[in-house]
């Protein structure tokens, strides 16, 4: 919804009709009084090399694969990771992350004789289980260790799967695609049944 | 010699400094009693529903798909962005920027001074949890002998708590309990299944508390210009359709309507000026925040509503020959007896309770839990006096709550998006006790880029709060059990930061007697008869509940207290 758009809401605001009038009143994109700020993942990255993104973008797709909903890269998750490491990481993270990058752009096609993001994805998802299970006693994996800052010293493995977890269900993609998303309710229902199918509401997360 | 003055001569017939909660109630009620009123305001100038610019705004349109800019928050806004709940990329404009205003924090002795910067303070950014006081609380210090009695009654009261709750809108359950009167209550707003089912084990195993709902002022039924909320969700980030109070949606347009209201932001009150010969003030002195410029504007009646730390730090800067030690100080109170509600998690619970109910809509509050000990007189198990109660939260826990479980790939995508299990949050806040000791003070070496010395704070927790955090954490451990939770979490042990309660209040404290207390029972300062305190400073004790409709209701009294003197030519 542009500017002139969200003063016309405005407008019939201030003239005294109610939310519910408004509600049908107005169309989708006014209900939704977007930020002005544009989608941050449309910011186009330029950390990594070619051969890099690659390994990064296989990666991300083995956490959360396209299934009968988008997977990771449906989502631009490979971008926000990319943007992240570059803007919003500290020098510690990231170089937990370089050398993790490092570690599978040369260990890999030594080990099995081609790059990551070649082999098949049951290796794929092998050589991030391996990585998993020696990092399994970092304080990461702690129950209840949510919602608290970046845990800086967190291994590679950790960093790849709260990034990729936070940007897929951030994304516009994740939320309206696999979780479920609505801006404006109108009401409120504490008894809505829940299917065993049913996602979850795409809420208003905080870091 | 009032009566023969002309109201011309002044600039204005009334002056409120600050137009948050309380700021916004006294531009209303002095505008509608026919005074011409100016507000002023430090903060930006920000316009109802258009400057909202982070409402509804989704989460890939953050920067860093809402990920907190760390970076920036820890240079800029240090002790902001510490108010987790409310503060980040959506809400950061309403809040003061750290670096440019600082204040003189001792590393050893923390205060956390939580502020807005925006025309209507902190009401655009507060929790809306509106509670009255009981008759008990205004008994307490009169009947244990801790601070001095409150010079007014809850009889007294209770025609303006039901002034103000009908205008700003207030939605609760009425419960009939001594200890939380009953207000002006629109219909409540409905609960989780979870709760029903936690809410009939209470009854059974802990029938000595009750479940209600949080009263929080939250329109569910239209009030004129105001509508019905339509859970959205994240209130902070304003509110177009006026459907949670706040000084822009509600009691600034209702002032601006009758023609009689002139506000100017970014304008920081430096002092205010008191004439030896007359006994009153006279002016307020400003500097423009923007270009630095001073000015100063003339009045019958002052109002000071700049917050209770704005607001004293305005009076202690405000020293003449007649008060050396700060504006209508005679009593020697001014900036002591601070007052700040302890607060904390006493316990999360994990429930397996109606797994196959869901819900829709945001519901932006949860549920109370009134206070329930020393209610009638000393429980024999306390070892502290007074009490507390619990704001209590459900929580279904989704992704975001469990993003570091182990595993890989379609499962892990499936279990990552529906919904775990139900958490309830059990948070308490305690009454604090008012102590001389406890205290602001201007800084003797720092100062502002205004050139106006910062703000110091002299604050550490009693055995009395202590205590009864403790015992928080014991009761909610009981009432996790009754209620039926599988598994519970216990709260933190450490206390909250002074300030970190958000309710400071009492460095300007009000009684009858003016060797005691600064202001008079009508928040008119003993010494000086045009000057009027409403914020949080007049508080002579703190009960638990969430104070600012407290603050409001006395503003609304002393505005027409204030007014009929004026007519009378009494002030
Ligand atoms: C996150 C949060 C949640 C909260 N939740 C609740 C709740 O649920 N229930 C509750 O009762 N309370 C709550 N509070 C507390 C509540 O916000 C305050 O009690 C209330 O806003 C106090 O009202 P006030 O008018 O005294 O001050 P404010 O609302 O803070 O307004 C003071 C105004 O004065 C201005 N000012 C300050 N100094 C000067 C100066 N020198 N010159 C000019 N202007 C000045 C400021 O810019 C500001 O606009 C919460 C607060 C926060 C921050
Ligand atoms: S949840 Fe209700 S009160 Fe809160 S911002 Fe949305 S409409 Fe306003």
């Amino acid at each position: 919804m542009n500017r002139r758009e969200f003063l016309q809401c405005a407008a019939v605001m201030v003239s005294g009709m109610t939310a519910s009038q408004l509600g049908l009143a107005l169309s989708d994109a006014q209900r939704a009084h977007l930020a002005t700020a544009p989608n941050y993942n449309a910011g186009k990255a330029s950390y990594l090399s070619a051969a890099q993104r690659r390994i990064l973008a296989a990666a991300c797709e083995t956490i959360i694969p396209r299934s009968d909903t988008p997977g990771a890269i449906d989502a631009g998750v490979p971008n926000f990771i990319e943007l992240m490491v570059s803007d919003w990481f500290n020098a510690t993270e990231r170089a937990i992350f370089d050398a993790g990058m490092i570690d599978l752009e040369t260990r890999i096609p030594q080990q099995y004789g081609m790059a990551f993001d070649r082999l098949t994805a049951p290796a794929q998802r092998d050589i991030l289980e391996a990585l998993e299970s020696a990092a399994s006693d970092h304080p990461w994996y702690e129950f209840g260790n949510v919602q608290r800052d970046f845990i800086s010293d967190a291994p590679f493995i950790c960093q790849l799967k709260e990034l990729t977890i936070w940007g897929f269900f951030t994304s516009e993609r994740g939320a309206k695609e696999v979780l479920r998303y609505n801006p404006m309710p109108m009401q409120f229902d504490g008894h809505l049944p829940l299917s065993p199918n049913d996602s979850t509401w795409a809420g208003v997360v905080e870091s | 010699m009032s009566d023969t003055i002309n109201s011309t001569q002044y600039d204005f017939d009334a002056i409120v400094v600050g137009s948050g909660i309380s700021g916004g109630w006294a531009a209303k009620e002095l505008t509608e009693k026919g005074l011409r009123v100016l507000v002023l305001d430090r903060g930006k100038p920000i316009r109802h529903s258009v400057d909202y610019v982070g409402e509804h705004a989704p989460s890939w349109k953050f920067p860093y798909q809402a990920k907190k800019p760390r970076e920036l928050y820890a240079e800029e806004y240090p002790v902001q962005s510490r108010v987790t709940h409310s503060f980040n990329e959506a809400t950061r404009h309403f809040w003061n920027n750290d670096k440019q205003n600082p204040y003189d924090d001792n590393p050893d002795k923390p205060f956390m001074w939580a502020r807005a910067d925006v025309v209507g303070g902190r009401s655009l950014i507060w929790g809306r949890q509106t509670y009255r006081f009981s008759p008990q609380d205004f008994q307490a210090n009169a009947s244990d002998g801790h601070g001095i009695p409150w010079p007014v009654d809850y009889e007294e009261m209770a025609p303006w708590y039901s002034h103000v709750e009908k205008f700003i809108g207030v939605n609760g359950r009425k419960e009939g309990l001594a200890q939380l009167p009953d207000g002006e209550f629109q219909k409540p707003m409905p609960w989780y299944a979870l709760e029903e089912t936690i809410g009939e084990r209470l009854k059974k195993k802990a029938p000595d508390v009750t479940l209600t709902n949080s009263r929080v002022a939250i329109l569910t039924e239209d009030l004129p210009g105001r509508s019905a909320c339509h859970y959205c969700g994240p209130c902070p980030r304003g509110c177009s359709t006026g459907s949670y109070f706040s000084s822009q949606s509600s009691t600034l347009p209702a002032a601006k309507a009758t023609g009689r209201l002139t506000v100017i932001a970014n304008a920081v009150v430096e002092r205010l000026i008191h004439d030896p010969a007359t006994g009153k003030i006279s002016d307020v002195q400003v500097i423009d925040t923007q270009t630095g410029e001073r000015a100063s504007y003339s009045a019958r009646l002052f109002f000071l509503c700049a917050s209770t730390i704005g607001s004293t730090q305005i009076l202690m800067n405000s020293k003449s020959d007649a008060f050396p030690n700060g504006l209508a100080n005679s009593s020697g109170a001014l900036g002591k007896y601070m007052m700040d509600h302890a607060l904390g998690t006493s316990s999360m619970g994990v429930f397996l309770d109606n797994m196959d109910s869901y819900y829709s809509g945001n519901r932006p509050t949860g549920l109370y839990i009134p206070r329930f000990r020393n209610l009638q007189g000393q429980d024999e198990d306390a070892d502290f006096i007074r009490g507390y109660g619990y704001q209590t939260y459900t929580v279904r826990m989704d992704w975001s709550t469990s993003f570091n479980r182990k595993g890989f790939g379609a499962d892990l995508k499936d279990s990552l998006r529906k919904p775990g299990q139900w958490l309830w949050v059990l948070s308490y806040f305690s009454e604090c006790l008012p102590r001389e000791s406890n205290r602001m003070f201007l800084s003797p070496n720092k100062v502002d880029r205004f050139g106006i010395p910062q703000v110091a704070f002299d604050f550490t927790w009693s055995d009395n709060e202590i205590n009864m955090q403790a015992d928080a954490g014991r009761q909610a451990d009981r009432l996790m059990k009754a209620a039926g939770a599988v598994l519970t979490l216990p709260g933190g042990t450490d206390m909250s930061i002074p300030g970190e309660g958000i309710h400071e209040m009492g460095t300007a404290r009000m009684g009858n007697d003016p060797a005691q207390a600064v202001l008079n029972k009508y928040n008119q300062a003993h010494d000086v008869p045009n000057l009027f305190v409403t914020d949080g400073s007049f508080m002579t004790s703190s009960s638990c509940v969430n104070p600012s409709l407290t603050y409001m209701a006395f503003t609304a009294r002393a505005a027409d207290y204030a007014a009929r003197q004026l007519a009378e030519g009494l002030i």
